[in-house]
């Protein structure tokens, strides 16, 4: 027996006249765990949903729920829920008749059924609107609606196509935290899908990162935004500083690469013996890891990795600056720094400025930009 | 300014003009209707006012020298025939449409075979028909050679009218109830159908209305007992009355009120879902 709720393996889809739309997708979710699939659109996060769902056939690998294959099954006969971003409600029925749908075909009782419907209505607060019908509906009360008819049936896992999409962003927020409190009251697994990171790093216990049909990486928010595995995820998750360089050393834990701006060191996102020396690198840090002083001010404390630019461009949004600095051989590079460090400091356009970081804050990641 | 005048007053004209054409035909007709009878004639002067051509198509004038119109038997038969043919339209033009939702091999062919139906010259079938039966000895009749053929006319009606209704419609909602572990056939039955059902009975009107005055296709198939257009035309041989424009007066009235029926329906689920937001506000004031 195993102790996972969902299983892929090697899960992968074909489209007739050969588009790959997902590559040998491998992964393990535990009972209870919220997984968010990010990517940009057209990356097959949505299309590993849907044969998990059972709404597009699977070409190869295995499908496994609680232990037991669904690779062949029909969409009817699996125990997951979808919901869809157009919440998909039954326009001709009202928010009763669209939660108790689902019950119907399961061979409950009268009372059961309207026990069950009457629970999940208090849950999701829809009391005010049980005889309305769509129309009827504003955007959070259909979003709610299209929760309780998915939870109503008891799934074991509850499938999420960006279900947020369509909300305004105040909405959006509060709908999120609620989303995350059923979740953990009701202890089911999730799989969220989103083409916005932040609403992935929020949501996600673990997020599976996404493009071109391949999994980039599978790793828990914070592990995500600080440590990137390869170069489109270090684009495309968190607001990561990049210099491009090559390959110079790599040792257990700790490698460097040639920029040019120097030699920096960092944590290797590979393993020892994956690449060699030479080969295209870049070193990735978060901003928020990357301190501004001016040049005069100098420290010799050897913690740090350094790089010297000047100033091009201050943008100061709220208590934030954003300072454009231009540096030698590579694009200029944007930093983020609060106002009293910039405007208390004298930094200015033209000033000759060092960017600081901590090497082991820092991660080098294979390939190029 | 000047040429938003003009303009306007040639839309005016052309406005005017065409529904002067759409109704006087049935205007006239509608007046010469209560003429006089049994000796006025099918034109003017209206020599009295009366519903004398009324009672006569109604049977309930006096014998006179003008044959009562053969509508009884023939009436019943068109009707019965158009009911027939719009129910076997109505599900193969929705069945039909279903299929066109997903691209199939070969659907490009399909859809021209299928739409063919409606474009080749009814006289030209209804011959060609009226061959293949004699060559194969299979007897003329309004059910049968002419059922078909009526079938085969309105279907692509029906079709390209659920083709449009499946087009504007959203699958996601099967998906929502498939999902919800709800199989393909109480899908269809509970989701889509009713989703789509105002589609249906436009669907419904067109094969009923193109089948009850179908003329050509049926002329040559239909055989011996004819069929409503047929016998008002074989009335044209003899003389016209006024009673076959009290007829149309009376069968016009009748589309009218099928019309209405059918337009109630489609409101009426419409007022449903509006009762109940309104019942509801109250409740929330």
């Amino acid at each position: 027996m195993t102790h996972y709720d969902l299983e892929l393996v090697k899960l992968r889809k074909v489209y007739p006249g050969g588009t790959v739309a997902v590559e040998e997708f491998d992964l393990s979710v535990k009972r209870g765990e919220f997984i968010s699939f990010v990517g940009p659109s057209g990356c097959g996060k949505t299309t590993t949903l849907r044969m998990i769902a059972g709404l597009e056939s699977i070409t190869s690998g295995d499908l496994v729920i609680r232990g037991k294959n669904f690779t062949n099954v029909p969409t009817e006969h699996r125990p997951t829920s979808t919901i869809f971003q157009n919440y998909a409600i039954f326009p001709h029925m009202t928010v009763r008749q669209n939660i108790e749908f689902g019950l119907h075909v399961r061979k409950l009782g009268a009372a059961e059924i309207k026990k069950r419907t009457d629970a999940i209505i208090e849950k999701l607060e829809l009391g005010d609107v049980v005889n309305a019908r769509e129309s009827a509906l504003s955007g959070g009360q259909k979003q709610r609606l299209s929760l309780a008819r998915g939870l109503v049936t008891e799934p074991d896992i509850l499938l999420l196509d960006e279900p947020l999409g369509a909300l305004d962003a105040n909405l959006r927020k509060s709908i999120q935290e609620e989303l995350k409190i059923l979740q953990r009251e009701l202890n089911i697994t999730f799989v969220f899908v989103t083409h916005a990171q932040s609403e992935a790093l929020s949501m996600g216990d673990r997020v599976v990162v996404m493009n071109a049909g391949k999994v980039e990486q599978v790793s828990a928010p914070f592990e995500l935004y600080t440590r990137p595995q390869s170069a489109f995820v270090a684009r495309f998750i968190g607001r990561n500083r990049i210099i491009p360089g090559e390959l110079a050393e790599v040792a257990e834990g700790r490698a460097s690469v040639i920029t040019p701006l120097g030699k920096f060191s960092g944590v290797p996102s590979f393993k020892q013996g994956a690449a060699s020396v030479g080969q295209k690198a870049m070193l990735v840090a978060p901003s928020e890891y990357i301190d501004i002083v001016p040049a005069h001010e100098k420290a010799a404390d050897a913690s740090f990795e350094k790089a010297e630019g000047t100033v091009m461009t201050l943008e100061p949004v709220g208590h934030v600056v954003y300072v454009g600095v231009e540096l030698p051989g590579m694009a200029p590079m944007r930093i983020e720094a609060y106002r009293e460090r910039i405007e208390g400091r004298n930094i200015e356009n033209g000033s000759r400025v060092e960017l600081r970081w901590k090497p082991e804050r820092a991660t080098i990641v294979l390939g190029e930009m | 300014m000047q040429d938003a005048k003009f303009l306007k007053i040639g839309l005016g004209t052309y406005t005017a003009l065409f529904i002067a054409f759409l109704y006087a035909p049935f205007v006239v007709m509608g007046i010469l209707s209560f003429q006089q009878g049994p000796e006025g004639g099918p034109q003017f002067p209206i020599i009295e006012w009366s519903t004398y051509w009324y009672q006569h198509v109604l049977g309930f004038a006096p014998p006179s020298r003008v044959a009562p119109l053969p509508i009884g038997e023939a009436l019943a038969r068109s009707i019965t025939l158009a009911v027939a043919t719009m129910i076997v339209s109505t599900v193969l033009g929705t069945l039909t449409a279903q299929a066109f939702r997903r691209h199939f091999k070969g659907s490009g062919f399909v859809f021209y075979l299928v739409v063919l139906g409606m474009m080749v010259p009814g006289v030209l079938l209804g011959l060609g028909m009226a061959l293949v039966a004699d060559q194969f000895g299979i007897p003329r009749t309004w059910w049968g050679t002419a059922f078909v053929l009526h079938v085969v006319y309105t279907y692509p009606f029906a079709f390209l009218v659920m083709l449009a209704i499946f087009n504007r419609f959203d699958g996601s909602v099967e998906e929502a109830a498939w999902a919800l572990g709800v199989p393909p056939g109480r899908t269809f039955r509970k989701i889509t159908f009713p989703i789509i059902f105002p589609g249906v009975l436009s669907a419904m009107l067109f094969a009923f209305t193109l089948s009850y005055d179908e003329f050509p296709r049926t002329l040559f198939t239909g055989g011996s007992e004819v069929t409503m257009p047929i016998a008002i035309y074989g009335t044209f041989a003899v003389e016209i009355h006024p009673n076959l424009f009290a007829f149309g007066v009376l069968t016009t009235v009748f589309s009218f009120a099928l019309l209405t029926v059918y337009g109630l329906l489609m409101m009426a689920s419409v007022r449903r879902a509006k009762v109940r937001i309104s019942g509801l506000q109250e409740e929330i004031e």
